[in-house]
């Protein structure tokens, strides 16, 4: 577990250091890329470069540089972004709880609504339920979540209007308080969070099926039965517990991907989260914000894998016992 | 398992026997696509014309015909996730192979790849891509440089499993070279899970780079799916109309339809190596 602990350290380490590299490592300095026409629309004065390159200490030779990154980011200091004219960390920080909020809405919605189904696939197993399922899910698991988000956009807010286009919060509630700004809030993200749910759901359902079907044949299953059980608490009190445990890694390890669809998601609806943050600072190349996003991004989704892998280790007993 | 015994099995499975045919109209169609469509990309026509026998998905707000622009995105999405899937799954072969071979060297590759499948992929394709504006070819050489290591993994882990089985044991007692155990008896052990993942990694490949074009990310001077969605949403009047029907749903359906027929193989795959799933 140390050695694990040890490596995930070393993976922040790598990808804090590319973060670095990344853009000293592009031909020119780099502050060319803001003097390009598609960078800045009007060149910078010489003042400005001054104080950007100082900012930055891009005057001073690399291991200096470096050492100041590394500093700065264990100040929380990620830098000054020149879109929004403020520190990165604030514009982030304001941004975290929005993407926060989608993803984790969505990650409880679809690992439960996952393994209800993955449930009802193996106790059905091969009868048709099962193959609906298994189908149902896989076809939807197959759509990018952009595109469902299109389609969602087009039926539910344009042709039915029931819910926002886009955005976190409508204009005309800005001042609302209490349960008037939670629903607005809510309302705004029933899309999103439908959007990732009905692209990630197959996925654990498929997974729960599996682990399940496997569980079912094993000997203590058929014990249970002999005992005279009967079959739903067999499902559920005893085959299920043990299923889930390679569903348990499986979400931690999805929260990868669930990144790629919060960007995706959030840029599809204009919703205020890092991910759309990272899409903008692109496009009008703040690269603070990129490498600032990018640095939280990672480092989340890190520290999320190591939250999964400890949370195996406590459910999971097999695991602690030492390899010979 | 010979690819042999992979193909009978494949074919015997009816949904991976669908995805197949599937997967192979598609790229049919891909590989055709001059001889489907009287027009080449560049041409363009009165904008927004509506569905007709010459335009067969109409055209769009710049007079684009988009059904040449469906079958020539296939071109890209297919050539470009086809080809780097395969260079990825390959290399991915050879290192899994190194590290059979020399087990020094191998703990050494597999600390690595540990910490580079720690690091999420997407947000590093977006950030290098935004730095570097990637065209086809850089595009195609992020996806190998970050596919290759589950492919290693997967094929390490399967190698060490299968250098106990009792033919392989047997094949060393009676003299054979460390090259000819690896190359006869146990690199074929690791083809059904390389396939597995060739497989998944299509899939991603095809999601990455509709996802990267359609935040305007991928190569501007490309046609592909996820940047004809990106194109359509930027058009106000897209909801309002009709238009979505054949601007929108087509490229949505043309990219599920490639990544359904990959799920389909998988399926098949998933029976060939754990036969008591399925």
């Amino acid at each position: 577990m140390i050695n694990k602990l040890l490596q995930y350290c070393l993976t922040i380490w790598a990808v804090l250091t590319l973060n670095f590299f990344l853009p000293r490592m592009i031909p020119g300095n780099p502050l060319a890329q803001l003097d390009t026409v598609e960078g800045l629309p009007v060149a910078l004065s010489q003042e400005q470069r001054d104080q950007i390159t100082a900012y930055y200490g891009l005057d001073q030779p690399l291991p200096t540089q470096y050492a100041r990154y590394i500093r700065g980011l264990a100040h929380g200091d990620l830098g000054w972004s020149i879109s929004y004219n403020a520190p990165v960390s604030d514009v982030l920080i304001g941004r975290l709880k929005w993407t926060a909020l989608v993803v984790g809405a969505s990650t409880v919605l679809y690992v439960l609504l996952g393994i209800a189904l993955g449930g009802l696939s193996a106790w059905h197993h091969h009868r048709i339920i099962d193959k609906v399922i298994l189908l149902g899910g896989s076809a939807l698991g197959a759509l990018p979540s952009f595109f469902v988000g299109m389609l969602l956009v087009m039926l539910f807010a344009v042709r039915l209007r029931w819910l926002p286009l886009s955005g976190a919060r409508s204009a005309t509630s800005l001042g609302a308080t209490g349960g008037a700004y939670l629903g607005d809030i809510a309302r705004h993200m029933i899309l999103p969070v439908m959007a990732l749910v009905l692209t990630s759901v197959g996925q654990v359902s498929y997974l729960t099926r599996n682990a399940l079907v496997q569980v079912l044949g094993q000997g203590y299953i058929t014990a249970a039965r002999a005992r005279g059980l009967r079959e739903r608490s067999l499902l559920v009190r005893h085959a299920l517990p043990n299923a889930l445990l390679p569903v348990v890694a499986f979400v931690a390890l999805r929260l990868g991907f669930i990144a790629m669809g919060a960007v995706m998601i959030e840029t599809t609806f204009a919703f205020p989260g890092i991910g759309l943050a990272i899409v903008e600072a692109s496009t009008s190349r703040d690269y603070a914000m990129l490498q600032g996003a990018f640095a939280v991004v990672t480092v989340s989704i890190i520290v999320a894998n190591i939250i999964g892998d400890l949370l195996q280790h406590v459910i999971d007993p097999r695991l602690r016992r030492p390899v010979q | 398992m010979s690819l042999f015994a992979i193909r009978r099995s494949l074919l015997a499975h009816p949904l991976a026997l669908v995805g197949l045919i599937l997967l192979t109209t598609l790229v049919a169609m891909a590989a055709a696509a001059p001889l489907l469509t009287p027009y080449a990309l560049e041409d363009s026509f009165a904008p927004m014309l509506t569905p007709s026998s010459e335009h067969i998905l109409g055209t769009n707000d710049l007079g684009y015909d988009l059904w040449t622009e469906l079958l020539h995105g296939a071109r890209t999405s297919l050539t470009l996730s086809l080809s780097a899937a395969t260079l990825a799954c390959g290399l991915g072969l050879l290192v899994g192979g190194l590290t059979n071979a020399s087990p020094a060297a191998g703990t050494v590759i597999m600390r690595l790849i540990d910490i580079m499948l720690a690091v999420p992929r997407f947000p590093l394709i977006i950030l290098m891509a935004a730095f570097i504006r990637p065209d086809s070819r850089s595009l195609a050489l992020f996806f190998v440089l970050f596919g290759w290591p589950s492919v290693a993994r997967i094929v390490s882990a399967t190698l060490r499993t299968e250098s106990q089985a009792d033919h392989v044991l047997a094949a060393r007692a009676l003299g054979a070279s460390r090259g000819r155990i690896l190359i006869r008896h146990l690199l074929p052990s690791a083809i059904p899970v390389t396939m597995t993942r060739w497989v998944a990694e299509v899939q991603h490949i095809i999601m990455a780079e509709a996802g990267l074009s359609f935040l305007g990310l991928g190569d501007p001077t490309l046609r592909t799916w996820g940047m004809t969605l990106s194109h359509a949403r930027r058009y106000a009047a897209l909801w309002i109309s009709d238009v979505w029907q054949w601007w929108v749903l087509p490229p949505g359906i043309a990219i599920a339809a490639v990544c359904l027929s990959l799920v389909m193989i998988g399926l098949g795959l998933d029976q060939i190596t754990s036969p008591e799933m399925a």
